[in-house]
Formats: structure tokens, sequence, C-alpha cells
């Protein structure tokens, strides 16, 4: 059996106790070998990731290919039917909307701009010599390397699925990229852990929202805050406020 | 009688001179291909009962290996773009459908890195991880494309969880174990690449 295949056995826990064993403590005295399994799990690891990367890339066109269908849709359905009425009546609603929209979105990216600006510019790291995976992480962004930063945070979310902080900031670092749509899995995630004595996911959601800016989003964004305040949750004083200027 | 061979419409041949180009047309050839027929998404909601992330999924999938197909040269035009992708698309959801109904606890869950890492001893986990973290990802990522599509595809399938068993029914290989020996060699293959190249770099 060569190598490869003693690795997945053991993977895939065909091994007995004292062999399992066995192989642990080869990876103790053979650097060669743990070498060996190191490579083994990267690549699943480096395609896993890959494939999530690639799949991303295409969200985006695909949410962008759905909403320019779904006015496709309305615009062959309706404004073909009732087109004389549809066409006064849109233009109508296209001013009252567009005027409305274009005042409410600009002031909600505005505010959701100057809390990334004044929040995500840099992140605290912790003070010793201690060199983590998640302070080089944030060592990175700090110093506005940030796709090597969001690389760095998301290999650890991938490494401890429980990992809440590299979560977080993976969240971050993609919010500041641009990346909503990686932001907003990410914050997501994090709400789901509901047992976080501060848990800033539901906020960050919204603010990713605020940012993004789509239709449908500002007012999504919204609902979030209001469970942001009524739960009491991180963020409050500043859905507060922005739930006053809404 | 002279085979006639279907030259491709012109829409076709727009999208295919992109992808063989590199840089921003790539990108725009890989978004032109996307929008395209990203309509087989409704279509395998509604024929298959998936679920639209599953449907999305599958369709990213076939998009991703149409366009490895096409820079490698190995889409021959014998048919239309959209009949060739329609085919990887449908054999790519019957085989979705299978699985749900075989294996319904295997489908998409790989056995994640931490889950694996959980079975391991302390003193070995931190051993791997460290070697791990000293991994050039992005050279595993550049061998990755000289190892040929099928080694490529063979990798994928595994690094997303699915059986041997379950590769040998979508790849058409005559059993469980094919898959796994080619697949070892795959890795094997990998291996060299990569650290024939990292020698190199040090050297």
């Amino acid at each position: 059996m060569d190598n490869m295949e003693y690795i997945e056995t053991y993977f895939n826990e065909e091994l007995s106790p004292e062999r399992k064993k066995e192989f642990e403590q080869r990876i103790a005295t053979d650097p060669v070998f743990a070498e060996e399994v190191a490579f083994y799990l990267s690549t699943k690891q480096v395609i896993a990731m890959e494939m999530m990367e690639d799949r991303e890339r295409f969200k985006e066109i695909y949410t962008e290919y759905k909403q320019g269908n779904s006015l496709k849709r309305q615009k062959t359905s309706l404004v073909r039917k009732l087109w004389p009425w549809a066409a006064a009546a849109a233009v109508l609603a296209g001013i009252i909307f567009g005027w409305n929209a274009w005042f409410s979105s600009s002031s909600t990216k505005e505010l959701a701009d100057k809390f990334v600006e004044q929040n995500f510019q840099t992140l605290p790291v912790t003070m010793g010599n201690k060199e983590d995976s998640l302070q080089a992480g944030l060592h990175l962004f700090n110093e506005g390397r940030l796709e090597e930063a969001l690389k760095q945070f998301e290999i650890m979310a991938m490494n401890d699925e429980s990992s809440v902080e590299a979560k977080k900031y993976a969240g971050i670092v993609s919010l500041r990229l641009g990346q909503y749509d990686k932001a907003i899995n990410y914050f997501s995630q994090l709400e789901n852990y509901t047992r976080l004595y501060a848990n800033p996911g539901k906020f960050y959601h919204a603010l990713t929202l605020m940012k993004r800016n789509r239709p449908g989003d500002t007012e999504t964004a919204k609902q979030l805050l209001r469970q942001v305040v009524e739960n009491n949750l991180v963020g409050k004083e500043d859905a507060e406020k922005w739930l006053r200027k809404w | 009688m002279p085979f006639h061979q279907p030259t491709p419409n012109s829409s076709d041949r727009d999208i295919i001179n992109n992808l063989l180009q590199d840089g921003i047309n790539r990108k725009k050839g890989e978004e032109q291909l996307f929008s395209q027929y990203a309509y087989f998404i409704e279509q395998a909601i509604h024929k298959y009962s998936f679920q639209e992330d599953e449907a999305f999924n599958i369709y990213a999938d076939t998009i991703i290996a149409a366009i490895a197909r096409i820079i490698n040269h190995c889409f021959e035009g014998r048919s239309s773009l959209k009949t060739w992708l329609y085919q990887i698309f449908h054999n790519k959801c019957v085989d979705l459908v299978r699985k749900k109904t075989t294996n319904k606890d295997s489908v998409n869950h790989a056995l994640s890195i931490s889950a694996m890492f959980m079975q391991m001893a302390d003193t070995a986990k931190s051993v791997i991880q460290e070697m791990m973290e000293r991994t050039d990802r992005e050279l595993v990522k550049q061998k990755l494309k000289e190892i040929g599509e099928n080694c490529r595809q063979l990798l994928m399938q595994w690094a997303e969880g699915f059986s041997d068993k379950e590769i040998a029914a979508t790849m058409e290989y005559k059993t469980a174990d094919v898959v796994k020996t080619s697949r070892l060699r795959c890795l094997e293959k990998l291996k060299q690449l990569y650290k024939k190249d990292k020698i190199s770099s040090i050297g």
C-alpha cells in the first residue's frame, strides 16, 4: 500500500486503533510522511475552496441575471397588455419612486459608508508576542493587504467551522473588498451562533445590505436593524440612530 | 456523402472567441456563457424539483467544466453550444437525482477538514497544521491545471465529498475501485508536479 492510500485509510477511519496510533506517531517522527499527509489535506482544501470561489463568482452574475429577467418578465406580461396605462403610470411612478429611491438610497449608503470608514479601516490586534493565524490576518488587513487577509481568514474558517472570529473578519474584509454576497454569507453564518455573548452578525448583515443597495436591500436591512434594537444586540445604538433617520 | 459539421452560430462563436482569449475578454466570455443559458437553472428547479441553490450549483459546475473544455480545445463544435452544454447540465442533474434517491445523507456533505482533524491526536494535529500553513496553495492550484481535465474532475468530485461509487456512476468508470486507483494516481501526479516546482524554486 503506498502512502496516499495509507493516508486515505486513516481519514476514512478504516484503521484499527493500534494502526491509527502508529500512523499518528509516524507523523511526529517522519517529516517526509507528515508532508504527504499535509499535502493530502491541503489539496482537498484548495480544490474545495477553488470550487467555492468559482461558484461565488457566478453567483453574482446569476443575481444580476435574475434581476434583469424579472424586469423583462414584468415588461412582457403587464406592459404589453396594458401598455398605454402602464406607460403613463410608469412615468408617474418612476418620477415619484425614483426621486424617493434616489434620496433614501444615497442616505442609507452614506450611513453605511461612514460606519465602514470609522470602524473597518483598521482592526484591533492583540498585543503580545504570540503570532497566531488570526493576528496574522489582522496585521495583513491593517497593512491594506485585503485579499491576503481574506484568504487567511477563509482558510481559518474552513479549517475550523466553529471559528466565529474568523467568519466575522472574513465578512468584514469581504465587505471592504465590495464582495457583498460573500460578506452576507459570512455574517448570516455568524447570526446563527445564538449562544454568543455579543454577536454583531445581524447588524453587520444589515450594514452590508445598505452598502450593496440592490432593490429590496434597504427594506431587509431595516427589518434586521429593528430586530437588533428589539433584541438588544450588538450595534443597537447605531441601529436606533439609523432607523430614526429613515 | 460528406459529413456535414454544423458551424457554430454567431453568438456561440463570439462566446468561444472571447473564452479563448485572456484577461477581460475571457471574463466577458465567461459571463456571456453563464447568462446565455442561465434559464437552465429555472428549468431544473421545475423539472427535477431541485432547490434553487442545488440547481445553481449544478449549472455553475457545468459552466466551469465547459469553460475548461473550450479553453483546452475539447469542444469540437459537433453540436451547438446550447445542445452540448445542456447535455453536460442534464447529466449532472440526473446524477444529483440518483444520488439523492440512493444516498440522501452523502449529497454535498464533504467531510470538512475540521472533521478530518477531529480524529487526529493533538501532537500529530499541530505538526500537520503547521505544514499545511506552509503549503503553497497557489502552486497547488497552478499544478491542478496541468494534471489533465479528467484528473481534475476526479479530484474535484472527491474534494466535494462524493464517494468513489458515486464518482464511478457520474464519470462512467466501471467500478469504485477503478475510481480509487485513478484518483490516487492523480493525487500522486499532482504531488510530483508540486514537489518538482517547489524544489526548483528553492534551488
